[in-house]
């Protein structure tokens, strides 16, 4: 007689301590979500089919609480991920449920772009802790030559220029570079590259700066090195100062996850940062995620990520509907990315500060503590956010770190050759 | 080896006159009946010799089923006197049929799942007058007696393909599309010629059946053997091995159609659906589980209470099925396992198992219900309300009970389709259709231990449909129309599955195959399940009218 056989219950998570209200705690959706990425990596269908049917049910896109939603942008990646690992295209579906988040991602016009920006300090951290090194560090020099590697489309810029401008001893020139590549992922704004710097010159020429703006066709999946390779070609003359303003875009650059065969040193972000050393550059920001999203492991990966982009939703589930469905749909973006792409797909691989630092000290670069100046306009800017944004300086190294109710969010570094 | 088939009713049937005597010219089958003969000269059964060997008693094959239709075609082989009638005859190669039994006589092996592979070409002809058959027909079980394409003549147009199975036998087959026509037509024609009662007729279409379902490839050919099978039974009035045993059997062939198929798991999905949001708010639940089962429907919906907003409720479950053969409380079984999953996720949990040969023999008393205000009830159905059908006033009474269980929701899920009609051939028509579709929509699934099992649970629906009567005939499916109609008049109302519903089956059929050929329709309130066009399974859901 066959012995009857049912879907072992110590394969449901078995969920701990408290049970609340809200559509449930971030640990049990955590857990769910977790199992439910082993389920799908190993195929198990009819597990992965029960656990998404009850996540599904617990954690709606337009759920009241944060984790929810977060949850829910979660399950729409692990579904993506299941989905593709079926040779098949899948026909589209109820047009209801199952849209991949990139279709629905916003374009914003510039004006647009500069006020989603200014929603938070998540971008505005780095741009003033950037903007006041940049500002101490060019001081005296007849031209300042910017390379803006940066996510947010030159959105620090026009700050930068104000700030120049109502310098006593402003530089005879100011050149702008930027690289052409920082438009596959978000925020996607809704004018070229060249219409861009067309409304960044006017504004500079407004307020008498005389500035340059140049595109440089290079891209990150090759360590920038086109970019690198036209600096090289055009050192900087006498009296000039190179600033490079990494403002989260290095962690788009390849690194030994990527290509695990390849020998330890011949990580890209390093070629990258040695390249960058060479140039001699008068100073170098960087600004970064803090978190690890680079594990080839999907379950170590969905869990570093899921305890982290909590906080973004967290952060906006105050802000009213319309902004935080477009601030959610970034971020899922980036859940989709993390979660269900594999390989070259796979984009986002932000590392931890700690890791950064190593980076920027193996390449003969050392930090450079930010002025008092700089912590006191930081502390006013966070000032005008929410009460759970709070920042923190790290005596052993020199960075700058955002905050989110106690946990660590962006940080800020400054570098120059040594 | 030989099978006792005393084991199979039936009174010896006028109809076929007496082999012995019927034997005409020099042919194999003289030579077989000899070699027989040499074997042992023990009794021969009249359907025996229809058959063609002689068994004995004490050896049971284990694998009735599949035996038996290798037998059904076997039958072809012994050719009578009787079918003078059908035009269309096709001959095999006598000497390489006779080593081919010969092979089977002296050794035989457990066929495989893959059965359909050993079907021998039928031979009808009134005068055993062999030809060599047009194009390549047969082929063999075993590696020893792999056919030689080539000594066979070819007739132009059909097409040849040799393919090489997983346990390395050789193969030929002849597809052409003009007999996967004839096939369906041969079909069609033996159901009515059941119809009109002309047996001889019937049985001649459904040797032919066997060798044109051979020519088919994929769904076609498992259906039509399915089907040619549950015709001969019929014909041959050989009822399926009775279902006592086949519970156990049957459970696990659940399984695996769980497994292989989204259909099942659409059905727990919705259902579950259903009952979830008509236990909101309610502190004490209690799901009455009609399809107890293996319990596969319910780890997900309690999860789900687990998690739901406000924490879960006191969960109590009562499972409903069919005694097991060797007595065993699988019941009980299933019900620990729940208990230790409701144990681990922080749930209260409840359990009463109820073994009955029928729902018909439950009465609302023996369900230890509670107040409705204290306890909300949810009544679940998956597959079982049609067996009812077959005795009169089962459904009635059945329903009655629900009536007075006072149910919150009731969650039927039933095969989309008229299976019951009074005319045989009518229901022959819509099966016929039905599990065509069916099997079409197996055909993307990778070739497993799951699908071929999910196969013989799909045979074993088509055998009970088309070979049984009365009682017996258990699997009468009926239309979503048909059990709104009779739910209706019963006092009950339709409960609208909503847009959750939906969104949740679309989306868990995104997994299957990409969801590439499925489609989930929504039909007043109902979700249904279907492979391209054609809706498979449905789920609705009921609830009370006040007035009753």
């Amino acid at each position: 007689m066959t012995r009857t056989r049912i879907i072992s219950p110590t394969r449901f998570p078995s969920l701990k301590s408290q049970r609340c209200g809200s559509g449930g705690d971030a640990s049990f959706m955590e857990q769910l979500l977790l199992h439910c990425a082993t389920a799908i990596d190993s195929n198990d269908a009819a597990l992965a089919h029960q656990l998404l049917w009850v996540l599904n049910n617990i954690a709606s896109p337009d759920g009241d609480s944060s984790t929810q939603r977060l949850t829910s942008a979660f399950v729409r990646a692990l579904l993506s991920r299941a989905v593709s690992k079926i040779p098949t295209l899948f026909s589209t579906f109820g047009n209801t449920v199952f849209q991949p988040p990139a279709d629905e991602i916003h374009r914003f016009s510039v004006v647009e772009l500069a006020g989603f920006i200014d929603l938070t300090p998540w971008h505005r951290f780095g741009f003033i802790a950037a903007n006041e090194a940049i500002l101490t560090a060019v001081e005296g020099y007849a031209k300042v030559h910017i390379v803006d590697l940066s996510l947010t489309h030159c959105m620090q810029i026009p700050t930068l220029i104000d700030a120049i401008a109502t310098k006593l001893n402003k530089p005879l020139l100011l050149k702008l570079t930027v690289v052409s590549s920082a438009s596959n992922f978000p925020p996607f704004i809704n004018i070229s590259y060249e219409e861009l710097g067309s409304k960044l010159v006017n504004f500079a020429t407004s307020r008498n700066i005389e500035m340059q703006f140049t595109i440089i066709p290079s891209t990150y999946s090759d360590g920038f090195s086109s970019l690198l390779q036209h600096l090289r070609m055009y050192p900087t003359s006498y009296n000039e100062a190179l600033v490079v303003n990494c403002h989260m875009m290095l962690r788009y650059i390849p690194d030994k996850t990527l290509t695990p065969s390849s020998p330890s040193s011949l990580s890209l972000r390093n070629v990258f940062l040695n390249q960058l050393r060479s140039l001699n550059p008068t100073m170098v920001s960087l600004i970064e995620e803090d978190a690890d999203l680079t594990s080839d492991n999907l379950v170590t990966r969905l869990r570093s990520a899921f305890n982290y982009f909590w906080i973004p939703f967290d952060t906006t589930d105050t802000f009213m509907s319309e902004q935080r469905r477009l601030y959610e749909a970034e971020i899922s973006w980036k859940i989709e990315n993390v979660v269900a792409k594999e390989g070259v797909e796979r984009v986002e691989r932000t590392e931890t500060k700690g890791r950064w630092l190593e980076r920027m000290r193996d390449n003969e670069f050392g930090g450079v503590r930010v002025r008092e100046e700089a912590v006191s306009e930081l502390k006013a800017m966070l000032g005008e956010h929410a009460v759970g944004w709070g920042m923190k300086k790290d005596d052993d190294d020199e960075s700058l770190v955002l905050t989110w109710k106690g946990h660590s969010v962006v940080f800020a570094t400054v570098w120059v050759p040594i | 080896m030989k099978r006792d088939l005393h084991q199979f009713q039936g009174p010896p049937d006028t109809r076929f006159p007496n082999h012995e005597t019927a034997n005409t010219g020099s042919s194999s089958k003289d030579k077989m009946m000899k070699v027989k003969e040499e074997e042992d000269g023990g009794n021969m059964d009249e359907l025996l010799a229809v058959l063609g060997y002689k068994v004995r008693s004490s050896e049971m094959a284990e694998v009735a089923l599949k035996l038996e239709q290798l037998e059904t075609m076997m039958g072809n082989v012994q050719e009578d006197g009787l079918s003078n009638l059908a035009t269309d005859t096709v001959h095999y190669n006598p000497s390489e049929l006779y080593s081919w039994l010969d092979n089977m006589l002296t050794e035989f092996n457990p066929p495989p799942p893959e059965i359909n592979n050993s079907f021998l070409a039928g031979a009808g002809g009134s005068d055993y007058d062999l030809k060599a058959i047009p194009g390549n027909a047969i082929y063999a079980r075993s590696n020893q007696f792999a056919i030689d394409s080539s000594s066979s003549s070819n007739q132009a147009g059909t097409t040849v393909t040799t393919t090489t199975t997983e346990s390395t036998r050789s193969m030929v087959l002849v597809d052409s599309q003009e007999n996967g026509v004839r096939l369906v037509h041969a079909l069609m024609a033996c159901a009515e010629a059941i119809q009109n009662n002309d047996l001889s007729i019937a049985e001649a279409l459904v040797k032919q059946i066997g060798f044109l379902a051979v020519s088919q490839a994929g769904a076609m050919r498992k259906v039509a053997t399915y089907f040619a099978e549950a015709l001969a039974r019929r014909i041959y009035r050989l009822s399926p091995p009775q279902t006592q045993i086949d519970h156990s059997l049957s459970d696990t062939l659940q399984m695996h159609f769980y497994e292989t198929c989204p259909y099942l798991k659409f059905a727990h999905f919705t259902a579950n659906q259903a009952i979830l949001e008509a236990f909101e708010g309610k502190k004490r639940v209690h799901v009455i589980d009609f399809s107890m089962n293996q319990g596969l429907q319910w780890p997900a919906l309690m999860q789900a209470l687990a998690l739901r907003e406000g924490g879960p409720p006191v969960f109590r479950l009562t499972g409903i099925g069919p005694p097991a053969a060797d007595n065993s409380d699988h019941l009980h079984e299933v019900g620990c396992k729940l208990a230790q999953l409701a144990e681990a996720i922080h749930v209260e949990f409840e359990y009463r198992g109820f073994v009955a040969n029928s729902l018909a023999d439950l009465d609302a008393s023996m369900l230890e219900l509670r107040p409705s205000e204290i306890e909300a009830v949810a009544v679940n159905s998956v597959f079982e309300l049609h067996k009812l059908l077959g005795r009169t006033g089962g459904i009635e009474k059945v329903l009655g009970v629900v009536k007075q269980i006072k149910p919150v929701i009731f969650t039927v899920v039933e095969q989309e389709s008229n299976h019951n009609g009074p005319v045989f051939l009518d229901r022959f028509t819509e099966s016929l259709h039905y599990y065509s579709t069916l099997f079409d929509s197996l055909e993307g699934v990778p070739s497993s231990q799951d699908k071929v099992m999910s196969e013989v649970y799909l045979g074993k629906q088509i055998c009970n449909l088309v070979a049984c009567e009365g009682p017996d005939r258990v699997e009468r499916h009926e239309t979503l129309s048909q059990w709104a109609n009779r739910f209706g008049t019963s006092g009950f109302a339709p409960a609208h599955l909503g847009s959750n519903a939906f969104k949740q089956a679309s989306m868990l059929l995104a997994l299957f195959n990409g969801g590439e050929g499925y489609s989930v329709e929504e039909n007043n309130g109902c979700l249904m399940l279907g492979w391209h066009t054609r809706p498979l399974i449905t789920t609705s859901a009921w609830k009370l009218l006040a007035a009753h």
